[in-house]
Order: structure tokens, then C-alpha cells, then sequence
């Protein structure tokens, strides 16, 4: 691995400080944690003439409840919302996700916010992101404005985010305290890979049958997918292994894998099946 | 582009200058000839550059040195004291958890921080700890042996 070439560093005290340095500069990038522009800039893949860095950026860094929602600040380690309290009992899924997010060093270092923006389908948090309904939280240097999760993720490795834009925050509506939830990740090859299958599941339950299904998933398309075929395949039925086929046919025949080093579309496909019937089985079980 | 940098490093102050676009792995080796945290992969993955940071686990491959201007860190230099091995070093050493020794460094650090946490930690807690240090020579169950050997050590229950 070859090392950095020469670039300018500014350390920004405020978003606004932020945002003139990013105007500032020709090809200026942000840097959160660094566990994802460093190793793109050693592979040459980006060339910034600029660093800016928000780790002096204080506001850029609360876990806070926003009504019904979580507010959670651009630079927060997976690390952090995976042991916060306020997080794992308002929205345990995404703790659980951040908590397999590649190792634990890289899970102190790296912020939600740097893995959104990265905006790649094989992320852990993204799925849940997803299905949860966040809303991202965006600066410019006209103002602000939100993007849903599902409007953010454009494609691939491509987010909503127009240039000169920062990420502030992500609100994660709480999930109900009775719903059977669960972040699946199947990495084939180590346990501290990216998601080949990053599965997240939300169901509501009530007397037995579905009240509402929230499925999606990372690693399969170029960008992560809600999984809105197999949901509606669950909605107001009892959870019977008939209509866990059904939901497992509905998402199957819905996504549209990509195919790249690590495996054939047909593979993702096979695995998306097999992860969404075996997911939905144990919850299933769990709300028997 | 240079600037100057103050920092603390295993309880020595060091103020030097080096290139804005340095990681912390060539301030440690080629700024303070400190030799004991080595580059690996250079992107995070293996961790053997596995240093600390005011105390948090941290790649000094991914960590642009400007940013430790001001902070502590502690590499596998510093964990001895007096010339004595921490109990982790001495169960690396008593266990023979030492192959080829590159990824060594990193573990060794990367445990310490782990005790520090968890002072009884579980075989698969230890697993999914180290689950970014990467021993090629594939030593890991001495590894194993030797972590939770330096947890009994370092709660005072060992013989």
C-alpha cells in the first residue's frame, strides 16, 4: 500500500467553518474517522487537495432524543451507538448493526455519518437505516435539508449528497418496544468483512399475525434496498411457514443482484432467500 | 507542506514537524524511530499498526498524524515499566504466542485495551475482539492461551 500524497489539512471548528473551507478548494473532501478516505486516497482513487476534518466540529457529535426519534450527530462512532443506552433500547437494531460493523478498532474510528456519505450498499448500518425510515440531515452553503433514507442512496457507491454538502445528522424514528427485529449479516468469508448479506427485519406483531413488515437489505444491490414485495407478503397475516415462502419468493423475484469478485448475482439471490426464511422462521418463533 | 506537532508519546513529550500528509505509523516509525508498530496491509484491515490514542484502540495506518497534535499516545513501547513486561507482554512471551512476531505488536496493544474493558473476557468475546489482527502464521490458539492467561494474571487469581 502506498503511502498518502501531499494534501492541504484544515481542521474546522463549525459546520460553517466547514462548509467555506470545502468552497474554498478545488476538490475538497471531508474527514470523519479517516477509515474510509485514507485507504481510498492510498489507492489512488481519490486525489483531494484538501482534507477538511470534523472532529473539532462539537455539534457534529450528540446522540440525543428528538421526539419520537434519535438524533444522532454525523460524527458518532459505530462504536458509540453500538454500547449507547439511549440507542440500544430505542433502537436496538441499529446498535446491533453498528456492532458488527468490520472490527472493533475501525468501530471506534469510523463515524455513521463517513458511512453513509460512503455510500455503499455492503454497509451494516444502511439496511437499517433503511427499513427504520431515517431521515438524513444535510448542510449546504444555501441552507439546510433533509433527504429520506431511501432518497439518499442513489447509487453506486452515490448518495444524494450534491457537492459542498455536508451530513449533519441522521433522526432514526424508536422502534416499537414489542417489535421482533433482526439484523442478519452474512459475510462468507471472515467475521469482520463487509455484508455480502446485510439483512434487517422489523416486524409489529399483534396476537400472533403481522401488523407491519420493514425489510431490507445491503450487499445485494448496488445500493441497499428496501425489501417492500416480501413486507406486503407479511402484512396482516399469521407468520406460517406458507407465507414466509411467500415473503422469501417476494423478495427473491424483487431485487436485482449485482455480480462482482465475491459472488454471481444468482449466488446473492440464493442467499437472500435463504437469509429472509430463516430470519423470519426465528422471529416467527420468538412471537409464538 | 509541514507543520509542527506536540504530542505526548508512551509519557515523553515530542514536538517535532512533519508532513501534513503523514499517518501516525510514519510519525511513530520514521519521526521517532519507534520501530514497534508495524505497517501492515496500510488500510486497516490487518492490524498490526494498532496503537492507542488518549487511551482508544486506533490504526495508525488510517490516523493522519496532525490529528495527534495535543494527544496521547501509547504504543507497545510503552507498556512495559521499569524495564518489567505488562502481564500481557509476559503471557505473549511465557505462552509462545509469538510466531514470526509482525502482527505482535498490534495484539499486544489491542489486548491491553481489551483487559482494560473486560477484565474476565469469554473465548468468543476474545475472538471477536481480535477479530481485526490478523496473524498470518496463523498462531491464534496460543494467542488465545496467552490473553486469557494475562486476564488471570491481571485479576490476581493466577498461580
Amino acid at each position: 500500500m502506498s503511502h498518502l500524497r501531499q494534501f492541504e489539512y484544515v481542521e474546522a471548528r463549525s459546520v460553517d467553518e466547514a462548509l467555506c473551507a470545502l468552497a474554498s478548494f478545488e476538490d475538497a473532501r471531508l474527514v470523519g474517522g479517516g477509515t474510509v478516505v485514507v485507504p481510498t486516497m492510498k489507492l489512488r482513487l481519490i486525489q483531494p487537495d484538501a482534507l477538511v476534518s470534523l472532529r473539532g466540529v462539537e455539534d457534529l457529535s450528540a446522540v440525543e432524543p428528538d421526539g419520537e426519534r434519535i438524533r444522532i450527530g454525523a460524527m458518532v462512532t459505530h462504536h458509540r451507538l453500538a454500547r449507547s443506552d439511549l440507542v440500544r433500547s430505542r433502537v436496538p437494531m441499529l446498535a446491533a448493526a453498528c456492532g458488527r460493523v468490520a472490527s472493533p478498532t475501525i468501530r471506534r474510528m469510523g463515524t455513521l455519518g463517513g458511512n453513509v456519505c460512503y455510500g455503499e450498499s455492503a454497509s451494516d448500518p444502511a439496511p437499517v437505516l433503511l427499513a427504520l425510515g431515517a431521515e438524513m440531515t444535510v448542510r449546504g452553503p444555501t441552507g439546510e435539508r433533509t433527504i429520506s433514507a431511501h432518497d439518499f442512496y442513489v447509487g453506486y457507491y452515490e448518495t444524494a449528497l450534491e457537492r459542498g454538502e455536508i451530513l449533519t445528522s441522521v433522526a432514526v424514528p424508536s422502534m416499537s418496544a414489542n417489535a421482533k427485529w433482526r439484523y442478519w449479516k452474512w459475510s462468507p468469508r471472515a467475521h469482520e468483512d463487509k455484508p455480502l448479506v446485510g439483512l434487517a427485519v422489523c416486524l409489529e406483531m399483534q396476537e400472533g399475525s403481522c401488523r407491519t413488515a420493514r425489510l431490507a437489505v445491503g450487499g445485494v444491490e448496488q445500493t441497499p434496498v428496501l425489501l417492500e414485495a416480501a413486507a406486503s407478503a407479511l402484512e396482516g397475516k399469521d407468520l406460517t411457514p406458507e407465507v414466509v415462502r411467500e415473503a422469501v419468493d417476494a423478495a427473491m423475484s424483487a431485487i436485482d443482484p449485482m455480480e462482482d469478485f465475491q459472488a454471481s448475482a444468482a449466488y446473492r439471490r440464493e442467499m437472500v432467500g435463504v437469509w429472509v426464511r430463516r430470519v423470519l422462521t426465528g422471529l416467527a418463533w420468538e412471537a409464538a | 507542506m509541514n507543520r509542527s506537532v506536540s504530542l505526548i508519546v508512551n509519557g515523553r513529550l515530542e514536538e517535532l514537524e512533519i508532513p501534513t500528509h503523514w499517518t501516525l505509523v510514519q510519525l511513530l516509525r520514521e519521526g521517532l524511530h519507534l520501530r514497534g508498530t508495524e505497517e501492515g496491509c496500510g488500510e486497516g484491515s490487518c492490524g498490526s499498526c494498532t496503537v492507542l490514542v488518549d487511551g482508544e484502540l486506533t490504526r495508525a495506518c488510517l490516523f493522519l498524524a496532525v490529528r495527534a497534535d495535543g494527544h496521547e499516545v501509547t504504543t507497545v513501547e510503552g507498556l512495559a515499566h521499569d524495564g518489567e513486561l505488562s502481564p500481557v507482554q509476559r503471557a505473549f512471551v511465557e505462552r509462545g504466542a509469538v510466531q514470526c512476531g509482525f502482527c505482535t505488536p498490534g495484539m499486544v496493544v489491542t489486548v491491553t485495551a481489551l483487559l482494560h474493558e473486560t477484565d474476565d473476557p469469554t473465548d468468543e468475546e476474545i475472538r471477536e475482539f481480535l477479530s481485526g489482527n490478523f496473524c498470518r502464521c496463523g498462531g491464534y490458539p496460543l494467542i488465545l492461551a496467552a490473553v486469557k492467561q494475562a486476564a488471570r494474571v491481571r485479576r490476581g487469581t493466577a498461580r
